[in-house]
């Protein structure tokens, strides 16, 4: 049986290669697959590696400063690390040109999500509408996923919209300041579920709370922003080395997949790749395996497209999260100390269910461990007046990190610029004219919410991220029942060249309020299972 | 790059966001960083404000409040910011930037009054110490492109 080539590492990848090698299939896997530094000092607290390394600096801060965030800078409240920097190295062959569209993309080992914050957030039957199967189709790969990669959880009210499937871990110890939160919902819940249709509780998150095979439970370093040393965190490169275990598995880092050539029944029979040098290698497939990430893939299939029939199409209906980031202070944590050595990314979750209208998802995280200066200079203060001032509040701040539903609509979409060298991926994105509305509302909303918890967010804090930070990208060629050269089987396959197929965000119909990264996940498991 | 001038910013930095001197690790990054690259041309009124805020760390108080208020973006400002974190990041003084005075939400309530109060005292003296000079560098500014225009 000819070996599968899959292309990208990834949360899909991955996870599609690992299904495919357990039941015996061989896999080869193109990948460009930058790798970053191993976590230093591993059994180092935070404040232990401030105090212990030996130029703290360049590690917080990166060795030309990179991660300083100073004043006119764009608005979030934290630079990525400098240790996880590599996730975002470029390639000279992928250049884009977007409008309304921020895009972020990588070519690191485990992809994307090498720097997420690991919530697990199945979709439910409505979330599910669009999609040619339901939630009692997806459970079962839910729980396999959960199984295979450690999530924390319990059931409790957001039950109702994060489905309860197989494979939960007991959840993580609490933060302080989180509990306080849970502590104040728990005093308001009548009040919140009538009046804001809101729930709050624990998170699901991909982090051990017991020993998962080979990897130890979270020791709580305070490290996980700066990249977990443990790998207690989950994320994909853990799942890209037990690939590597298999006999059957072959990765070939260091290639730029470009396009696939197809032969005369216009099905794919070889992948053409470039490696750093300039060298062109070219790979014979019987199954090919799009897993490089919505942008990538998309850019993949539309140069390939143009150089077989030379068109450039149109791919429409690209989507992504819209985020808010909320950040707010708890009046009840204020001048209190706090113990930066816990679990850092969130532990509470929020949903509003508005009538009419869909689900808004919302991650708190209580800030800890993250750097000051961002904040600092963010308070209405001198520097000096603002340090004393975080001293006190510190322990009180938190975020929260709105989510909003996207959908696919015909006036966002990519295309390929042929007139450029390389050719460049060209992206269209216009929000919906009624988003500005929608965004002041749930803004007021949340600022309600918050403060019946005991928070207050200050308006002039929110920042609204603009399309393309959620990174959440979607719909470029979407699973439909309705055979068309531009979507793909409810497996992924393409409906005119059968052995391609796309197990990333590219064939999702429409994209809930949700991190989408676990659902990605169990999708990308789902095909692997059941076509081949 | 004033490598006296430097060090002469980062102790008076230092002193006036932690009340302590730097440590030769801290003196050693700040400078380091300006060597990196950011080394933009200064306008007159911001070199000023540079200069003064090197003095003493009453005068980088000064200085930081009226940029804080009126120039965001200027050196003064992007200066401080570096130096508090250089201050956050390296030992020892990590733990003065997040060292909790406690006194729950009284203190803070008491701590954000006082701090609001000095604050806008600051400010108003502040603003009547450096609008005049900002006023008067704008003014000579001007006359001097004029007279260069007129030759």
């Amino acid at each position: 049986m000819d070996p599968i080539v899959v292309v990208g590492s990834g949360a899909s990848g991955v996870h599609f290669a690992l299904t495919a090698l357990r039941k015996g299939r061989r896999v080869i896997m193109l990948d460009v697959g930058y790798t970053g530094a191993e976590p230093v000092r591993p059994s180092d607290t935070l404040n232990g590696l401030k105090q212990n390394l030996p130029d703290p600096v360049a590690y917080f801060l990166g060795v030309r400063y990179h991660s300083l965030v100073l004043p006119g800078h764009s608005g979030e409240y934290y630079a990525f690390p400098p240790a996880k920097e590599h996730v975002f190295r470029a390639r000279n062959e992928f250049q884009l040109q977007s409008s309304g569209f921020s895009p972020l993309y990588s070519f690191a080992a485990g992809g994307l999500a090498e720097t997420w914050t690991g919530g697990c957030y199945p979709f439910d039957e409505s979330d599910l509408s669009a999609f040619p199967f339901g939630y009692k189709e997806l459970a079962p790969y839910y729980a396999q996923v959960a199984e295979r990669i450690g999530i924390t959880g319990t059931v409790d009210d957001l039950a109702s919209v994060f489905p309860v499937h197989d494979g939960l871990m007991e959840p993580l110890e609490l933060d302080e300041h989180s509990a306080v939160l849970l502590d104040s919902y728990a005093g308001h819940r009548d009040y919140l579920n009538a009046k804001f249709q809101c729930l709050l509780g624990r998170a699901r998150v991909a982090a051990l709370s017991r020993d998962l095979g080979s990897r130890k439970a979270c020791s709580h370093t305070g490290r996980c922003l700066w990249g977990c040393p443990s790998q207690a965190f989950y994320t994909p490169s853990v799942t890209l080395a037990e690939c590597r275990a298999y006999p059957e598995f072959q990765y070939m880092a260091g290639l730029y997949v470009d396009h696939f050539r197809m032969d005369a029944a216009d099905q794919v029979r070889s992948v053409v790749a470039y490696a750093a040098g300039g060298e062109t290698h070219e790979f014979a497939t019987g199954s090919l395996v799009l897993a490089a990430g919505t942008l990538c893939s998309s850019k993949i299939f539309l140069e390939s497209m143009f150089r077989a029939k030379g068109k450039v199409l149109e791919l429409r209906g690209v989507m992504d999260n819209r985020q808010i980031l909320m950040p707010f202070v708890n009046l009840r944590m204020l001048g209190r100390r706090w113990n930066p050595n816990s679990y850092q990314y969130h532990q509470i979750a929020i949903a509003v269910r508005p009538p009419n209208s869909e689900s808004i998802h919302a991650l708190v995280t209580t800030l800890k461990t993250g750097l000051i200066h961002p904040i600092v200079q963010a308070l209405p203060f001198d520097l000096g007046t603002g340090v004393s001032i975080q001293r006190q509040i510190h322990g009180a701040l938190g975020l929260v990190n709105i989510n909003f539903p996207d959908h696919r609509r015909d006036e966002n979409f990519v295309t390929m610029d042929v007139t450029s060298t390389p050719h460049r991926l060209v992206i269209h994105y216009r929000p919906e004219s009624s988003e500005p509305e929608r965004l002041t509302h749930t803004i007021a909303t949340f600022r309600k919410i918050l403060f019946k918890l005991g928070c207050l967010a200050p308006s002039r804090t929110v920042h609204v991220r603009p399309m393309g930070a959620s990174v959440h990208y979607a719909g470029t060629l979407p699973m439909s029942d309705q055979p068309g050269a531009l979507s793909c089987s409810q497996h992924g396959a393409h409906h005119e060249i059968q052995n391609l197929y796309f197990v990333d965000g590219t064939t999702f119909p429409a994209l809930p309020a949700k991190n989408v990264t676990f659902t990605l996940m169990a999708n990308a498991t789902r095909i692997a299972k059941e076509a081949f | 790059m004033n490598t006296v001038q430097l060090e002469r910013e980062c102790r008076s930095y230092a002193r006036y966001l932690i009340g302590q001197a730097p440590s030769a690790y801290v003196i050693g990054k700040y400078r380091d960083f300006h060597m990196e690259g950011d080394a933009a041309a200064l306008g007159r009124f911001d070199h000023f404000l540079v200069r003064v805020s090197a003095r003493a760390p009453f005068w980088a108080r000064l200085a930081d409040t009226y940029a804080t208020r009126f120039r965001k973006n200027s050196a003064v400002h992007r200066k401080l910011v570096l130096m508090l974190a250089l201050l956050e990041c390296a030992p020892t003084s990590f733990e003065i930037v997040e060292q909790v005075q406690g006194g729950g939400f009284a203190g803070t309530v008491m701590l954000l009054g006082w701090g609001a109060a000095r604050y806008a005292l600051v400010l108003i003296v502040s603003v009547v110490l450096f609008t005049p000079v900002r006023l008067a560098m704008a003014l000579s500014s001007k006359s001097g492109s004029a007279e260069a225009r007129k030759h």
